[in-house]
């Protein structure tokens, strides 16, 4: 295995004008042809669309519907409630107070992963003996089921038992110890590290493969003009990489928004609400309090806030394809 | 690519060297979190609470034993299988034959119900994921192997579809019309001459979904409420609550959890990666 093995293949098609929109072969095919065409692709696509509309766009639709009306799981005809759902949301501050925490998670949980992975990836990038091992070790807390990752930290973070605490005692800072989980001022950066443990080694994958195009030789010209390694990194490598560099931030980003197993493993949005993120809140509202309307409305109001970043990342993802850079 | 190395100036060398010492320092703390673990795992219950904090003195199975048939995690090692495996493959070929349709075979409203299918990338699974509770109970898909299969498969179809339509839609027009010269129908066509061609995009798919499905959390702990059929995942969640004081067992059962993914991960590393860039430069 080399070194180059990350760069997936679909991506890499800079020269074929005919990738764009909907028009492939057909155009210049017999009618009997496109007929077969036309056949055989409703065939093959009806079950796809069957298992969408049924557990994506129904159950979408019916959200919709949701957000109106009073449903307590029970009552076959729910009472209308028109925007009262969203007044209540507006009016509790739980919400807010879950909001304020998931603004924290999306910032700190996207700006540290972003340092932290490019940092791993600009050590990674021109090694050459041992970087399979080195990418495997720094990418795989990402791959692994983060009920897990959570179950393993919460003992390092364990009030007597944990190592944190421990590793804090050795070295002299006894004075910070504490339980990191349990206090309210600690436990949702104690989660977010946790975190940002797992994903850095996405930005890294990323960003390395992203690497693998920057032109060495003008690194290499810039080290002879006598740049400093900062310079280096700031007008020579990052605005090559910057495309991609955007595009794992809105990702991450966008993560930060529906954050739920790590912190509902971890804290289950305690101490006194002080981790308790949008996610966990529609969650207990629905399932729960029952308050199954009013989940649903704060799940919606995550999606729509979400939204105008997946776009913007949607729009992003498609210029890199284009320009063959992607990835 | 970075021939640039080979001038090696003892400068350099030991930049070089500097650069290693870091690497595996890094990747030393990013790793401990498994040896701890593992470690863990294998203390006998004396050893964990004398010795919390070094390697285990004496190799004892008998925390796995206990999580394997007290913390039923043999069930629920089984479990995952049965709720991976088939919506797995449920998500590889529909997607397959859907990448090829919306890359290859036009029908009128063609690109409309593309973008039905590719809704899902841009409305997450969140938003719509408390009706579908009320919608499968009253479909009777609660707590059912084959309703958690669909649910899955469904959540990993958007992508699919977007993914393996990149595939298809770069392979060149020749092909297919020397098939079709030589009388080839269009299903084989697909079959036949595409459908190998493909191969590594499958391949990365596979493996990017079954990870995906095998790690989700959210789904099993929403729609399994009886508790039948739990995976992994939630078993681990439910153990963790069972037993919080108890870390041996724990470490076990969190070790039966992740072990099937570092293998995975390990053995297949290039598919991987490949399907979580593609993932993030598509998806």
């Amino acid at each position: 295995m080399t070194t180059t093995t990350a760069v997936p293949t679909p991506p890499a098609r800079p020269r074929d004008p005919a990738r764009r929109g909907s028009r492939p072969a057909a155009s210049h095919a017999p009618p009997a042809t496109r007929r077969a065409q036309a056949r055989l692709g409703m065939l093959m696509v009806a079950p796809l669309v069957a298992v969408v509309a049924v557990f994506l766009l129904f159950p979408l639709a019916n959200a919709v519907y949701y957000v109106f009306v009073d449903f307590n799981g029970i009552d076959v005809t729910p009472p209308w409630v028109g925007t009262a759902n969203f007044t209540e949301l507006a009016q509790d501050s739980d919400v807010w107070g879950a909001f304020k925490n998931n603004v924290i998670w999306i910032v700190l949980g996207t700006v540290a992963p972003l340092v932290i992975g490019l940092g791993y990836a600009l050590l990674v990038w021109t090694v050459k003996r041992g970087s399979v091992l080195y990418r495997t070790a720094l990418f795989l807390p990402y791959v692994l089921p983060q009920v897990a990752v959570g179950v393993v930290w919460s003992w390092i973070y364990d009030p007597t038992r944990g190592w944190l605490n421990r590793v804090l005692d050795a070295v002299g800072l006894g004075s910070l110890t504490r339980g990191w989980l349990g206090d309210p001022d600690t436990a949702l950066y104690a989660v977010l590290g946790t975190a940002v443990w797992a994903t850095s080694g996405f930005v890294f994958i990323i960003v390395l493969s992203a690497l693998r195009n920057v032109d060495i030789e003008l690194v290499e010209a810039s080290m002879l003009d006598g740049a400093n390694p900062a310079q280096r990194l700031r007008y020579v490598i990052l605005p090559q990489i910057m495309p991609v560099f955007l595009m794992v931030t809105t990702i991450t980003l966008i993560g930060g928004f529906s954050v739920f197993d790590i912190v509902f493993v971890m804290t289950g949005g305690g101490p006194a609400g002080a981790t308790e993120t949008l996610g966990t809140y529609a969650y207990s509202s629905a399932f729960q309090l029952n308050r199954i309307s009013y989940g649903t409305t704060l799940a919606l109001i995550i999606t729509v806030m979400a939204i105008p970043f997946a776009v913007g990342l949607n729009r992003l993802q498609r210029r890199l394809s284009l320009e063959g850079t992607g990835a | 690519m970075s021939e640039h190395v080979n001038r090696t100036t003892p400068r350099r060398r030991v930049a070089i060297g500097l650069r290693h010492v870091a690497l595996v320092a890094l990747c030393l703390v990013m790793v401990f979190p498994l040896v701890l673990t593992v470690s863990t795992a294998f203390k006998d219950s004396k050893d964990v609470t004398t010795n919390p904090f070094g390697l285990f003195s004496s190799f004892s199975t008998e925390n796995l034993e206990t999580a394997w048939t007290v913390g039923h995690f043999g069930d629920y090692l089984l479990n995952s299988f049965l709720l991976t495996v088939p919506s797995t493959a449920l998500v590889v070929v529909l997607s397959t034959m859907g990448g090829y349709v919306f890359a290859r075979l036009p029908f009128p409203g063609r690109t409309m119900v593309f973008y039905l299918v590719i809704l899902g990338l841009l409305v997450p699974f969140f938003a719509y994921m408390i009706p579908l509770y009320y919608q499968l109970r009253s479909m009777q898909l609660l707590d059912s192997l084959v309703g958690i299969n669909l649910v899955l498969a469904s959540t990993g179809l958007s992508f699919g579809t977007f993914f393996m339509r990149a595939f298809f839609s770069d392979l060149p027009q020749e092909l297919e019309q020397a098939a079709r010269m030589d009388g080839a129908s269009e299903w084989k066509i697909f079959t036949r001459i595409m459908l190998p061609l493909v191969s590594s995009g499958i391949g990365a798919l596979t493996v990017f979904t079954f990870l995906q499905n095998w790690n989700n959390f959210l789904v099993p702990l929403l729609y399994m409420p009886g508790g039948e059929y739990q995976p992994l995942t939630t078993g681990l969640y439910l153990f963790l609550g069972g037993r919080s004081v108890d870390i041996g067992p724990l470490a076990a059962g969190a070790l039966i959890t992740i072990l099937p993914v570092v293998v995975l991960f390990v053995a297949l590393q290039r598919q991987v990666t490949q399907g979580f860039l593609s993932g993030a430069v598509k998806g």
